[in-house]
């Protein structure tokens, strides 16, 4: 399903040094599977994973969304790639302020190009298990609370492939290990995850761990034991 | 994203933040209000007024020309006015010049005594032809006008205005009563609807009308006009009308340059456009600095959307992640500012109309409810809109939805 390719990608910095955020990473990721991107901070995970997001692209290699070449794409189709077939989880929840938890979970149905539909909505947020919340702003909601709307937003317009970015980071240990559950049971449905982390715990419930050092991955392990594994390649 | 869904969002968005929008919309309430009240109130007045000139100078369509260069100086009579405009002058004008549409042959004079038994007044006597009734908009309250009949028979009958009726009738019936003119018996055939006072304050209905045949052949015994009325088929034609009777005139008194005319022309037209430019002047002041307002009004709208995109960078950066486009991101900032100047503009037509409304009735004005106003407020807010959100929403669309994400 994510085919890497040598992919770098190089910022700028303001004073107009050139900083390698990842250098020829290659990698692939079949559907279905449950995998951490796990690396110390700076080591170009999330610029991996936002290339993978189609937020990004790279300065140089390809990157495959299911056979696609999304890089290639205009504004507007990767919008619609972006809109489709990817759910994005963040640590920092990210929900609007001064709307409601359904409301916000409809966002993605809004550019989804069909009817804006309540009641799928809320039988998202019911599936999070959040259904009794729906109408609470998000500052009414607690950590855990605000990221299960977020995961239910991710999830709202169906798509294969959902990305996490340390969505455990700004939660207590009782409420990340019930957002990883949560997760688990999402890939269990069938559903591709890849959640960036840098915690090893966290890493543990994936079926394959991918590690970033400097930009570079330098280890792709599968667990071959990992009960939950079940549809890994 | 469809239109409809994004209004709805924009409309959900500002009803969430209902204090900035309220002051987003302010600059705009203000400027369109004024706006709409000063154009109606302007148009109102300006209305009156040329209403009020019609009244003073008849239809305001019309060339009047005078015998004589410049203007003669005090009340023309018979004696000051030089005989050079002649009743042909009058027939050529209307047969040769195609922008008019009739010629009012007029010889007046003052102080004449009219007497009615024990009676007497001395109105402006006007000889006239049968057209001046219809030229002036002149009605009568009883009986009829001057005739072609009148004219053409020479006959000694008299409309008289509703001063004179009074003075020499009181309450007697007038139709049919002989009064002397100069001392030559006429017959009272009518009375002329009252027009008020005129410009000076004067009444415009101390006058008396004969045909202008009688009043030249049996009562003033010249054969000149001291006045001839050119209705124009079109008031826009004014000046190629000037110009034609200008020439036509010049060939038929034989004048070559550089001898200059020996009449006068005045274009009533010109005298009402006079008029309405005093009070033009002010309300184009006031209407600049209302444009002004409108104008300030936009830039609040721009400077605080520029703030509320840098505020909603995180919105912005969710909207991207879970599939907005850039041009969706643009589309709903730049219909949030619309949406804001519309309203704003709504509120201001509303306040607008109310105030003029209001002062029209506090003045006696007629009630001026002036769609184009409403329109072109309509419109100036929604350019307003446009014009001052497209920054801010070109803004919002590039944000870089990673780096907003982060933060």
């Amino acid at each position: 399903m994510v085919e890497v390719s040598r992919v770098s990608k190089t910022y700028r910095r303001g004073d107009g040094t050139p900083v390698a955020a990842l250098r020829e990473v290659t990698f692939s990721i079949a559907a279905g599977e449950f995998v951490t991107i796990r690396g110390a901070s700076g080591s170009g995970k999330s610029s991996l994973l936002n290339i993978i997001g189609c937020l990004d692209t790279p300065t140089s290699g390809t990157y495959r969304l299911a056979g696609e070449d999304v890089c290639t794409y205009t504004d507007k189709e990767r919008s619609k790639v972006r809109c489709r077939r990817i759910g994005f989880v963040f640590q920092s929840f990210n929900l609007l302020p001064r709307t409601t938890a359904v409301e916000n979970v409809e966002i993605p149905m809004v550019y989804g190009g069909g009817w804006v539909d309540r009641a799928k909505a809320l039988a998202t947020l019911r599936r999070v298990g959040l259904g009794e919340r729906a109408q609470h702003f998000a500052t009414e909601l607690s950590g855990g609370e605000q990221q299960r709307v977020a995961i239910a937003r991710a999830l709202v317009n169906d798509p294969p492939l959902l990305l996490a970015d340390e969505p455990t980071g700004n939660l207590d240990s009782v409420a990340g290990e019930s957002i990883m559950q949560l997760l688990t049971t999402l890939h269990r449905d069938g559903r591709t995850i890849i959640l960036v982390t840098h915690d090893e715990h966290v890493a543990s419930y994936a079926s394959r761990e991918l590690v970033l050092r400097d930009g570079q991955l330098v280890s792709d392990v599968t667990r071959a034991n990992q009960p939950l594994a079940s549809a890994t390649q | 994203m469809n239109v409809y869904r994004a209004i709805a969002l924009a409309l959900r968005t500002l009803s969430r933040n209902r204090l900035r929008t309220c002051f987003m919309m302010l600059g705009v309430v203000v400027g369109i209000s004024s706006l709409t009240a000063l154009s109606s109130v302007g148009e109102s007045t300006r209305q009156e007024t040329m209403h009020r000139f019609k009244r003073m100078v008849g239809t305001f369509d019309t060339v009047i020309v005078r015998p004589g260069a410049g203007r003669t100086r005090g009340m023309p009579s018979l004696t000051t006015v030089p005989p050079t405009l002649k009743f042909e002058d009058a027939k050529a004008i209307a047969a040769e010049v195609p922008e008019v549409l009739r010629v009012a042959e007029v010889q007046n004079a003052f102080d004449v005594d009219v007497k009615y038994r024990e009676r007497t007044d001395a109105p402006a006597i006007f000889g006239v032809s049968s057209n001046w009734m219809a030229l002036r908009d002149d009605e009568v309250a009883q009986g009829s006008g001057i005739t072609d009949e009148d004219v053409q028979a020479l006959a000694r009958v008299a409309v008289i205005g509703a001063d004179v009726k009074a003075v020499l009738f009181a309450d007697e019936d007038p139709i049919g009563r002989t009064v002397r003119i100069a001392d030559v018996p006429f017959q009272v055939k009518g009375v002329l609807a009252s027009r008020g006072a005129g410009p000076g304050g004067a009444s415009l209905d101390n006058l008396l009308l004969v045909p202008v045949t009688t009043a030249s052949r049996r009562l003033f015994n010249r054969d000149f006009l001291t006045m001839l009325i050119a209705q124009l088929k079109d008031p826009e034609q004014g000046d190629a009308a000037v110009a034609r009777i200008t020439a036509l005139l010049r060939e038929r008194h034989h004048i070559v340059p550089p001898a200059a005319d020996d009449f006068t022309m005045t274009n009533p037209r010109a005298a009402m456009a006079r008029v309405t430019e005093v009070g033009s002047t002010l309300s184009k002041v006031l209407t600049g600095v209302a444009a002004l307002a409108t104008l300030i009004g936009g830039v609040v709208i721009m400077s605080l959307m520029l703030i509320a995109v840098s505020e909603r960078r995180k919105e912005i950066g969710v909207r991207r992640s879970v599939g907005a486009s850039r041009q969706d991101i643009m589309v709903q900032f730049l219909l949030e500012a619309l949406t804001i100047s519309a309203l704003g503009g709504l509120v201001g037509i509303a306040i607008g109309v109310g105030g003029t409304s209001l002062a029209t009735w506090l003045q006696h004005l007629p009630p001026a409810l002036v769609w184009r106003a409403i329109g072109g407020a309509v419109t100036v807010s929604v350019a307003v809109g446009l014009v001052f959100g497209l920054h801010p929403a070109w803004k919002a669309s590039n944000v870089d939805p990673i780096a907003a994400l982060r933060a």
